[in-house]
């Protein structure tokens, strides 16, 4: 029942109770009660009367244990049998609750504004930590490293370099390591930077004549994380102070981490000396998320959103998206779309919005869907007349289902349209094809190879 | 009831029963000592709806009997007579006393209005030594907070440990730890958290000096601590509620560790509590590599300086101007009358987290201050 009923009901025995005690021994023990919970079991109630304390329990159960009961049996309309337990009135309660934490137990709370003002001083933006990264067998190597460097820096792995493709979690790998590395030691002075901050301040140094500011700056950091590290690429001045920065910084203890998307090897117009003393440090790779760390990435997105989404449709998001970044767009446009329309997230929801698709304002090379259907043909070893002809087999409406879903995510072609190069078929045949790779791929392993594969094939 | 009863033993089981009676209160029974004589004994009984006293005298009973009598008259009456015999007969509802060329006659009230108190100690979970009971309860219980607004720091966390008892007391700015030996509890006691009313406490420690052990008995489900000593019976409301996570806040690691002579640095805070108290109760104390600086100064009143020889060991070096950090002088004070070692050990990590002070002699004792923010 709720609670302002049991208030209610009490409130009404208590004032009928007022009548025929004295105001002190109304004051002294009833006013010392409240109905803490009450319980209809087969036709009679049962009511849980708390009490402030044993003496208010004692006085009141042996003495108005039949005045209440009466009152209560009015009140309700029905039978009922009382309990008494030691219990304090709830409000009471409520007044502890409200008081602020003392100094003493607020600590976290200003460590907490502290490490918000020394992580703006870093340029480190916050949101990106430990706890957030999802780690699975494709960046376990990097994260493990990252987290010994914040553990122990400049001792560990220095300096330490990680390279890898957009959007597979290098720079929060980074911001996490500059976020623990604060953590732990408040006063650490730390710099994040993209390599093009460094060249700016550089050219702006030379400018205005004030190199020995911008030496100070970051000679005497105790940690340097620089995103983006090939942009210095091929700009000797650049390359040059980088490599006195680097000597000063490791010379003193400092730990440095770098991020390219190149290893440093690759990076063609890398002056040597640079090239070298990068690779002396540890080089790992982050690979792009696989199927459970896209699932994992999206729960964790989700619920920073403060969303959640059932454990079925998260598989269809992360099977059906390829990086972590369109994950994030997805759920931005996800919530919006469910707010806008005041609906709850539903499959439906999802497919509809996986198929308007989150690559529309993405540039990139259209293929034709005849490249497509060749492309499918060949994967599956099936030939054009049968993939286009009638036959249901499984072994050929697969690749069907398949090549229709590619040609509607991919090229956006309308269901008709699809309907037709399919060798002519119905509108809602692709919307059933449509459907079912979607969800195949969230389960399927399978499915997922092929259409990479694919995809990959043109 | 008749029976007779020697003036010392009443007069001193009266002055502790009526501290816990309330003439004020809107029940008037409340006021009132229950007498019931029973067996060869007085029992006289009192009780504020949080703690409850039950208090056995020696007596020669004739007849049984109960009534209640004003705290306030019974106590100033009979703690004024002469020493010796006094006879109590009562009628009806009123008492009578008599001893040797003395009567009176005192209105009372019935018993049966009278609140049912727990008198007997039925299961007793663990008995303590009353000793360094108390000791470590004065360690802690200065360190209780007396604002009503968070009820839970009034109170004294008793943690039961396997061959310890734990006792924490904070009120927000500082906390005070003592972990006391004994020999084990009872299951029902073993692992409990409970947190049990300043007052109480204070109470308690004021009458039991005398006594050498006592019996604890935890009832749960009337949040009822009940202490047992062989005449007294006497029991306290717990307090319900979170107690805060103290565990989490003591640091872990400290920068700086220095000693210092305990009576020295009490004088230091003493002198500098004569400015202090102008400006907010500020005292700034300054660590360098041989000593510690003591500073308060007010605006009217002028400043002082008082220098204290310390060991100092530092992780950094500590420059010209060494660290440092300001507190509330009036903790410090408390503290220090609180601990017996001669010498305070104070680990500091930074300007805004708690300093630890302990006892190098005694592990079993932790205290911490939060330090006042100042501006450099």
């Amino acid at each position: 029942m709720a609670s302002e009923n049991t208030n209610e009901i009490w409130r009404e025995v208590l004032e009928s109770a007022k009548v025929s005690v004295s105001p002190a021994i109304f004051s002294t023990w009833f006013s010392q009660t409240h109905l803490t919970k009450l319980q209809k079991v087969n036709n009679r109630y049962i009511a849980h009367v708390g009490c402030s304390s044993s003496f208010v329990k004692t006085t009141v159960e042996s003495r108005y244990f039949g005045l209440i009961q009466d009152y209560l049996i009015k009140s309700l309309g029905e039978k009922c049998d009382l309990v008494f337990t030691v219990k304090q009135v709830p409000n009471q309660k409520s007044i502890q609750k409200e008081g602020e934490a003392a100094p003493l137990f607020k600590q976290e709370k200003i460590q907490e504004e502290e490490i918000a003002r020394v992580l703006s001083q870093a340029r480190i933006r916050p949101g990106f930590t430990f706890d957030n990264f999802a780690v699975s067998s494709s960046n376990q190597m990097a994260w493990a490293a990252a987290e010994a460097v914040s553990k122990s820096p400049g001792t560990a792995y220095n300096p330490f370099f990680m390279w890898g493709g957009v959007g597979v979690g290098k720079t929060h790998l980074m911001l996490a390591t500059g976020h623990s590395l604060l953590k732990r030691n408040i006063d650490s002075n730390i710099l994040f930077c993209t390599g093009e901050e460094f060249t700016n301040d550089i050219v702006e140094g030379i400018r205005n004549k004030t190199t020995q500011a911008f030496r100070n700056k970051y000679r005497k950091l105790k940690a340097l994380l620089v995103d983006d590290i090939q942009f210095i690429e091929g700009k000797n001045a650049v390359q040059e102070e980088f490599f006195h920065t680097f000597n000063a910084l490791i010379g003193a203890g400092g730990q440095i981490v770098l991020v390219s998307d190149r290893p440093p090897g690759d990076l063609a117009k890398l002056e040597e000396r640079l090239r070298s003393r990068f690779e002396a440090g540890l080089i790992v790779d982050v690979a792009p998320p696989d199927f459970e760390l896209r699932c994992a990435i999206t729960l964790i997105k989700a619920k920073e959103r403060g969303i959640e989404i059932p454990m079925d449709l998260i598989h269809i998001i992360a099977g059906n998206i390829s990086s972590a970044r369109k994950i994030e767009g997805f759920i931005v446009q996800l919530i919006s779309e469910a707010k806008l329309k005041n609906s709850e997230i539903t499959e439906d929801l999802i497919q509809l919005l996986l198929g308007k698709s989150i690559e529309e304002n993405e540039i990139k090379k259209k293929a034709s869907p005849n490249e497509y259907l060749s492309a499918v043909c060949k994967y599956f070893s099936v030939g054009k007349r049968a993939l286009l002809g009638e036959g249901r087999a499984r072994p050929i409406s697969n690749p069907r289902q398949v090549l229709m879903y590619l040609l509607r995510t991919e090229l956006k072609l309308p269901l008709q349209e699809v309907g037709r190069i399919i060798g002519g078929r119905d509108h809602t045949t692709v919307m059933h094809a449509v459907e079912k790779i979607t969800h195949l791929a969230s389960k399927d392993v399978q499915t997922r190879q092929d259409i990479l594969g694919i995809k990959n094939s043109l | 009831m008749k029976l007779t009863v020697l003036q010392e033993s009443l007069s001193k089981a009266l002055s502790l029963t009526s501290r816990f009676s309330n003439p004020r209160a809107q029940l008037p029974v409340l006021g009132n000592i229950l007498f019931s004589a029973k067996g060869n004994k007085l029992i006289l009984t009192s009780t504020n709806l949080e703690t409850s006293v039950v208090y056995s005298v020696g007596a020669k009973v004739e007849k049984k009997g109960k009534i209640t009598i004003p705290a306030k008259i019974i106590s100033e009456l009979v703690s004024n007579l002469n020493e010796g015999q006094i006879k109590l007969t009562s009628e009806k509802e009123q008492l009578k006393i008599a001893t040797q060329g003395f009567t009176s006659t005192i209105s009372g009230m019935n018993a049966a209005d009278f609140p049912e108190v727990p008198s007997q100690m039925d299961k007793a979970a663990g008995s303590l030594p009353i000793e360094p009971f108390l000791n470590a309860l004065s360690c802690v219980i200065f360190a209780a907070s007396n604002d009503e607004t968070r009820p839970i720091l009034t109170g004294v966390l008793f943690i039961f440990k396997d061959k310890e008892l734990v006792l924490v007391a904070t009120d927000g700015f500082r906390l005070s730890q003592k972990k006391i030996k004994v020999d084990g509890f009872k299951a029902d006691l073993k692992e409990k958290r409970i947190i049990l009313p300043k007052s109480s406490l204070t109470e308690l420690s004021r009458f039991s000096k005398e006594q050498e052990t006592f019996f604890l008995s935890y009832q749960k489900e009337n949040n009822q601590v009940i202490f047992g000593f062989p005449d007294i019976i006497f029991s306290t409301r717990t307090l319900e509620g979170e107690f805060p996570n103290f565990e989490k806040i003591v640091p872990k690691i400290s920068k700086i560790k220095l000693r210092i002579d305990k009576e020295e640095l009490l004088k230091a805070v003493k002198l500098a509590a004569v400015f202090a108290r102008d400006s907010a109760n500020i005292v700034k104390i300054k660590v360098k590599e041989k000593e510690i600086v003591l500073s308060a100064e007010s605006s009217r009143g002028g400043s002082q300086e008082t220098k204290v020889d310390a060991r100092v060991e530092s992780e950094e070096k500590l420059g010209k101007d060494g660290f440092q950090i300001a507190f509330n002088y009036r903790f410090l004070e408390e503290f220090l009358h609180s601990m017996e070692g001669e010498e305070v050990e104070m680990k500091l990590s930074e300007q805004t987290a708690p300093c630890v002070f302990t006892d190098p002699k005694d592990p079993s004792f932790l205290h911490l201050i939060m330090p006042v923010r100042i501006q450099s």
